[in-house]
């Protein structure tokens, strides 16, 4: 599975990847109560480094997805990218969400596409970027076919093929393998690993799976929920390709989980509304 | 086989109920419960069914009312499907208009006609404009409702990959709401087809409305009935034959 550069210039080509988050906050308003999401949040993510955010549901972690990828440019501090404030969405940041998000009436290949829209490139060349993008992520042979016809890893795939097609510099992913099963998610975790080796971004992951967090960043950030906040910074010390069985791994993992248990529960009101936040 | 078997019972379990009611009616007349020149027997029906056919009356009211139904209705429903998309895409419109069009819609159809035959006669254009005005409705209503209702996550997606307007429209918001506007461009049809056989039994000069009308007065209910029976039968079709363009026009799997 060799990828070829393509022969123009990626958009992204030449830039680095380093995210800023400095002193972000959030408050939802609902039926005019606020509700504060996010409180000071300031996170510094290197080029090519993979963060992953873990956190009980309802910290804030999807929110702050939303802020990075300029879903949502209603928050206090602010987010840069390379330097460049974070006003709205743009090419060189990526996400994939928990949905795949795949549009129903496409196939893999133009869901794949879409994201090319706005790339000046002939049709030969983006559909030579959509085939290698979908080799990158093992779908090739899957091109016509419909999201309902796909199994639940591969339409996720190909959510990763879409989002990884520009070359951004950052890629967000918002519990990715959350709604697939245990297998398929062990699958995906290493090919996303194997995949980061050849792709020099940066990525930022939210999870509520600690393995996972573990097995794939370099460090693993702890929210706390009511307002949303970080609660600690775990450098992952561990070489790929990480043994999840080394008594090292278990023990960080112990430890983590002991730091999110620690966490007083949410009240009911907050558990609601992130859901239904998560749901539009 | 067993595919054969089930698909060859539900045909048979579809068209019991046509057989019982014709059954039932059979045997009204046999037994003379109504006057056979009222309730006119099955025999009689499909006689005046084959006199229709022989003079060439059927086909003439039949061209006169289907041709009525194609112009009212392209008309009508292409009209409604833009206007429920303005008023779904933009407040001002929406406020602008939604008070007068809810308003006329409690309107029946048919109310409009005495008012609309001193206005364009009793012609294809008094008829063009009942069909349009009953098409108009039910496809504003779905087209209106499709567009609101598109899944803010559809528009999360072309926002990230900064979808240009005309993509946007071309890749999301037409095939997101495809479906429920062919739903409503059905039901917009049979609609349209209940107020054209309506309008023609009240006021008209041809049609198969007009034809049953001239039946009552002339005391053939064989053709009345006859009347009734292709209402029905060519409602049903429409609507089958909608459901097979939907088949094929909508893509992928529903939402």
């Amino acid at each position: 599975m060799s990828r070829t550069r393509p022969e123009f210039e990626p958009i992204t080509a030449g830039r680095s990847g380093a995210l800023a988050i400095r002193a972000v906050g959030k408050t939802h308003h609902i039926d005019g109560q606020p509700l504060e999401v996010l409180r000071d949040v300031s996170l510094d993510i290197g080029p090519g480094e993979f963060v992953s955010i873990v956190g009980a549901s309802g910290c804030g972690k999807s929110t702050l997805l939303r802020l990075i990828v300029g879903l949502d440019n209603d928050y206090q501090g602010e987010i840069r990218l390379d330097d460049r404030r974070i006003l709205s969405t743009s090419l060189d940041r990526g996400i994939v969400f928990q949905d795949h998000r795949l549009f129903p009436w496409m196939t893999v290949e133009e869901n794949v596409a879409v994201a090319l829209d706005r790339r000046p490139l002939g049709r030969e060349a983006k559909k030579k970027l959509v085939a290698e993008s979908l080799a990158l992520v093992n779908l090739s042979g899957f091109e016509g076919a419909y999201p309902h016809q796909l199994s639940g890893g591969m339409a996720q795939r190909a959510a990763i093929a879409r989002a990884l097609i520009n070359e951004p510099k950052v890629l967000l992913l918002d519990e990715p393998f959350g709604a697939l099963d245990a297998l398929t998610r062990l699958k995906l975790q290493t090919e996303l690993q194997a995949l980061r080796r050849r792709n020099q971004g940066t990525m930022l992951m939210v999870t509520h799976d600690v393995e996972e967090a573990l097995y794939l960043a370099d460090r693993v950030v702890i929210m706390q929920g009511g307002p949303g906040r970080i609660a600690r910074i775990v450098p992952v010390p561990f070489p790929h390709p990480r043994d999840r069985g080394s008594a090292a791994f278990a023990r960080l993992k112990d430890e983590i989980l002991a730091e999110l248990m620690r966490e007083p529960e949410l009240g009911s009101a907050q558990v609601t509304i992130l859901s239904q936040d998560r749901r539009r | 086989m067993l595919k054969v078997l089930r698909s060859l019972r539900s045909i048979a379990l579809s068209w019991s109920g046509i057989a019982t009611l014709l059954l039932a009616w059979w045997l009204n007349t046999r037994l003379g419960l109504f006057p056979p020149q009222v309730l006119a027997p099955p025999e009689r029906v499909a006689a005046a069914f084959v006199a229709g056919v022989r003079s060439g009356d059927l086909a003439r009211n039949l061209v006169a009312s289907l041709s009525v139904l194609a112009a009212g209705y392209v008309i009508g429903a292409t009209l409604g499907v833009a206007f429920g998309v303005a008023m779904a895409r933009s407040r001002t419109i929406e406020s602008y208009t939604s008070g007068l069009f809810h308003a006329i819609r409690q309107v029946p159809t048919i109310a409009f006609i005495p008012m609309l035959v001193l206005m364009f006669g009793i012609e294809a254009t008094f008829k063009i404009v009942v069909v349009g005005k009953a098409s108009f409705y039910p496809a504003a209503l779905a087209a209106y409702t499709a567009v609101q209702g598109l899944p803010r996550r559809y528009f999360d997606v072309a926002d990230v990959y900064r979808l240009s307007p005309l993509a946007r429209l071309r890749h999301v918001i037409l095939p997101a709401s495809l479906p429920p506007v062919l739903t409503g461009l059905r039901l917009s049809l049979s609609r349209a087809w209940v107020a054209l056989v309506a309008a023609e039994l009240l006021v008209a000069d041809r049609g198969i409305g007009q034809m049953m009308e001239l039946g009552r007065q002339t005391f053939r209910l064989d053709v009345v009935l006859m009347g009734v029976v292709l209402i029905g039968a060519i409602g049903f079709l429409l609507d089958r034959g909608f459901k097979r363009v939907e088949r094929l026009l909508v893509r992928g799997a529903p939402a």
